[in-house]
């Protein structure tokens, strides 16, 4: 193994069932008893010959418990980084879904001192930090609101965290409500529908390692394993929409189905991309090969960040987020394939969509943004004389932190598009995966092979490759972005107005 | 895929309101609709012609829960018609103000509403915060939140509060800024964009003669507008235009008419602080509840044959009343009244205007239109 963490759950839990294995087969009896016709035994002989299995057995499955725990624990900030955060973005004071919604100020004036009861004053930069934003980018204008700003103002650090803990009372809220089957639906399916949901969720984490030695199982194909079986939930979303028999469940399943094919493709190419890149089908050596430690040192956002930008968004239409929440549509599909799931099944199918984004936030994590590497480990480290320090720094804290700080920000990301951004139409979805992603996708897979065919020694990176890649995207997404059409401004024509595949005046359509 | 019929309504997330839309889709596209309304019919007109003028007015605040001050003045002037009421100007713009600010709250429930309808939860927040502004001048105005019971025959209830013309003039201010992040929002987004445009288009001559009137007849590009075309009130005494949006040879698309809603809210705050400013014995003064400055002596009776009408500029479009005097009690009552509700003859036309789209521009459509099925059912 490569990267090394103090945190050494497998290797202790290894030999932690080692251990007790060794005790248990010490404990039996060394002697032969005589079973009658079936001849004799020794206890501890015959132990040792099982011996390796049950090791592994017992290993795997706490492991996994572990794992479990971690997913579970750590999945409760995604639903509060949610809430938080869209209540920020939500009622912000500033110019539209900008980052400077995080500060509330009006006038110079915020939403309560909560920097300044943080311990030992470590918050004081914070405030220099917050007032000085706030005061040159805070709206500026008539006192008429700030007693609104004073309303949600911050009550204390211990106000927080009710809006951590809700998880668990929606929990209890969802496995109290009785279970109801519509009457006419296929019932069998629908059972079976949040089943096939819920365990392919969890069992994506299983290849998904939390930290260097954090994982449940690492075959060499663990890449493979984990997007196939990402790749099966629709299938139940699909069973879910059909055994329903209600009409908005269907329509939700049928969109779930088209627009799970239509980026799934894209999805699966740009992995390959990553795939390609790295050299390997493994996830924890994709993350070995961001690291640095024998070869390569960029982290692949770096070396394409186009297949980064595709793998955003093919996930966010693959956990059927805003702008992609089509299946779902609340406003014209009541609530999509769920309408008719209640009680812990819904809920059960609502945190497994939650713990697909939180999987995609990981896998954005451990694919582009070095996993468990801390940022410029490696240059911060090199310094002369302070960079003893930060090496310090980096063994004490494990890569844990890392993966769940890059996944949490992720997330942030995540709510951040969904707080901005309207809902796309289901034949514009269609459309933007099949016309644009999986060509660019595909263009994506080119550049990976090219790297790593052309401009890639075996060893290290050069620099001036990501340098370069990095540039030239950045230009080109910045062009891409201040590319006002100014014809088009000033005639005040509609770029857009032809979108719709049926132009129809009312009535022409009628029998 | 086979045709089948979906019946959205009456509790259904698109409808905004009780209502039934039937729909009946081929796979994903609409081929026809039928419209279902009546399900808060309340018989308001009947009910009015057992209550005195007075006591009208709380009906008609209730006409609709989105824009109640337009809708009691809308039955005012016809009563003062009837009646034969002179107003005094100071009351004329204070109603005017009353009405403006309304009309912007109204819109923006319209828009926190069409952002949830395209998709955007932020946008209903935002625009609700905006319109607890405007709820709270207009409780300084009415005394309550919803259903001020503002207007009365012949004046207004009482004066502008202390302080209401400076705080009403920053608070619009204010709201003048907001509106240029809200089209930020909206008119950057590429996703908003392509929900919206060519999505629904309505022709104006079709719109004319279903009766469509209001903010999505002028996004079809026809300069109509009670307030401009007959003015009552003090509209003439103010320097102001109609939005008019300039649409395409189709009509107006869901686009046009989100943008003409953007610019009325808009005229209808420079219209308010107009007011303000224009304002007979200026916006600072204030006169007790009853002074002749105010409300002028009204009749309590109408007699036989008397008959009173006024079309109005609604939030949604031209409302009208009519009354006929000399009802029971010596004319205390009216014998009749008739109301004329805009979205009462838009909704059937919007549900037209949806097929040939997608079952997902339903939404986009319907609440592009403005429904309110208060007045729809009356």
């Amino acid at each position: 193994m490569a990267s090394s963490d103090w945190l050494d759950l497998n290797g202790w839990l290894g030999s932690l069932v080692g251990w007790s294995m060794d005790q248990t087969h010490d404990l039996l009896p060394d002697a032969e008893y005589g079973l009658g016709p079936i001849g004799s035994v020794n206890p501890q002989s015959s132990f040792s010959s099982i011996q390796p299995a049950l090791e592994a057995f017992f290993h795997a499955s706490i492991m996994c418990t572990v794992v479990f725990t971690t997913l579970m624990l750590t999945m409760l900030a995604i639903p509060y980084i949610e809430r938080k955060f869209i209540g920020r973005l939500m009622d912000r004071l500033g110019a539209t879904t900008a980052l400077r919604s995080l500060w509330v100020g009006e006038s110079g004036v915020t939403a309560g001192e909560w920097w300044d009861q943080l311990p030992f004053g470590i918050g004081t930069p914070v405030g220099w930090v917050i007032n000085t934003l706030n005061s040159i980018w805070g709206n500026d204008h008539e006192l008429e609101t700030i007693s609104r700003v004073k309303n949600r103002s911050y009550h204390g650090y211990w106000f927080l965290l009710p809006g951590f803990f809700q998880a668990f009372a929606d929990f209890f809220k969802f496995a109290t409500k009785e279970h109801l089957v519509p009457k006419d639906a296929d019932r069998v399916v629908f059972e079976v529908a949040p089943v096939i949901i819920v365990s392919t969720t969890v069992m994506v984490f299983a290849f998904i390692p939390f930290g260097p030695h954090i994982y449940a199982a690492n075959p060499d194909l663990s890449l493979l394993f984990m997007m196939a079986i990402f790749g099966v939930a629709p299938l139940g979303v699909f069973f879910a929409g059909w055994s329903s028999n209600n009409k908005y469940t269907l329509i939700g399943g049928m969109r779930s189905a088209a627009q799970l094919t239509a980026y799934e493709i894209p999805l699966l190419i740009t992995v390959l991309g990553v795939a390609v890149l790295s050299g390997s089908l493994n996830i924890i050596e994709i993350v070995d090969f961001q690291m640095g430690q024998e070869q390569g040192n960029v982290w692949n956002l770096f070396l394409m960040p186009l297949g980064a930008a595709l793998f955003l968004i093919t996930m966010i239409a693959e956990v059927e987020r805003i702008p992609f929440d089509m299946p779902e549509a609340e406003a014209e599909l009541v609530e999509g394939w769920w309408t008719e799931y209640g009680g812990i099944r819904w809920g059960l199918m609502f945190s497994a969509e939650y713990m697909r984004s939180y999987a995609a936030c990981i896998l954005f994590a451990l694919f582009f943004l070095g996993g468990w590497e801390a940022p410029f480990q490696h240059t911060l480290s090199d310094i002369a004389f302070v960079g003893g320090v930060f090496t310090t720094l980096f063994s004490v804290i494990p890569g844990l932190v890392w993966v769940l700080l890059k996944a949490w920000i992720l997330f942030g990301v995540f709510v951040w598009i969904r707080a901005s951004l309207h809902r796309v139409r289901t034949d514009q979805i269609l459309e933007f995966g099949w016309r644009y992603l999986l060509p660019l996708s595909l263009v994506n897979l080119v550049i990976a092979t090219y790297l790593r065919l052309e401009l890639y020694n075996g060893g290290n990176w050069d620099l001036w490759v990501p340098a370069v890649v990095s540039t030239v995207s950045l230009v080109i997404f910045l062009i891409y972005i201040f590319d006002e059409d100014e014809e088009a401004a000033r005639l005040k024509s509609r770029p857009y107005s032809t979108q719709a595949v049926v132009k129809a005046s009312p009535g022409s359509h009628r029998d | 895929m086979a045709e089948m019929w979906i019946s959205m309504g009456p509790q259904h997330p698109m409808t905004h309101g009780l209502w039934t839309l039937k729909i009946k889709v081929d796979g994903e596209t609409v081929v026809d609709t039928v419209p279902d309304l009546g399900y808060i019919h309340r018989g308001v007109e009947k009910i009015c012609e057992s209550r005195d003028f007075t006591q009208i007015t709380t009906y008609c605040d209730r006409l609709c829960y989105a824009s109640a001050n337009t809708w009691s003045h809308s039955y005012i002037y016809a009563a003062e018609d009837l009646l034969g009421v002179e107003v005094p100007d100071r009351a004329e713009y204070i109603r005017l103000i009353a009405v403006e600010l309304q009309r912007i709250a109204s819109h923006l429930m319209w828009m926190g509403a069409y952002g949830p309808d395209t998709g955007n939860l932020s946008v209903l927040v935002w625009c609700l915060r905006e319109r607890e502004m405007m709820m709270d001048l207009l409780q300084e105005l009415g005394g309550s939140r919803m259903h001020y019971n503002f207007p009365r025959i012949g004046g207004v209830k009482r004066d502008l509060p202390y302080g209401f013309a400076q705080r009403a003039r920053s608070k619009l201010e204010l709201f003048l800024q907001r509106i240029q992040e809200y089209e930020a929002l909206f008119d950057e987004s590429t996703v908003f964009l392509v929900r919206t445009q060519g999505v629904g288009y309505a022709k104006a001559e079709e719109m004319i003669n279903h009766g469509v009137s209001g903010p999505n007849l002028r996004a079809a590009g026809v300069n109509y507008d009670v307030r401009w075309a007959h003015p009552y009130s003090v509209y003439s005494e103010l320097d102001w235009e109609p939005p008019v949006e300039r649409s395409s040879i189709k009509g107006a698309d869901c686009y046009d008419r989100y943008r003409v809603r953007v610019e009325e809210m808009r005229i209808s705050a420079l219209l308010t602080l107009q007011a303000l400013d224009k304002m007979p014995g200026g916006s600072d003064t204030y006169h007790e509840p009853g002074d002749p400055k105010l409300i002028s002596k009204a009749p309590s009776r109408a007699p036989e044959g008397t008959s009173g009408y006024h079309h109005f500029e609604d939030s949604r479009g031209e409302s009208m009343f009519y009354m006929a005097g000399g009802g029971e009690g010596r004319g205390k009552y009216p014998y009749r009244v008739s109301i004329r509700s805009p979205m009462f003859v838009t909704i059937p036309y919007a549900s037209k205007c949806m097929i040939g789209y997608k079952v997902a521009d339903i939404p986009a459509i319907m609440g592009s239109f403005d429904p309110c099925i208060g007045e729809t059912d009356r």
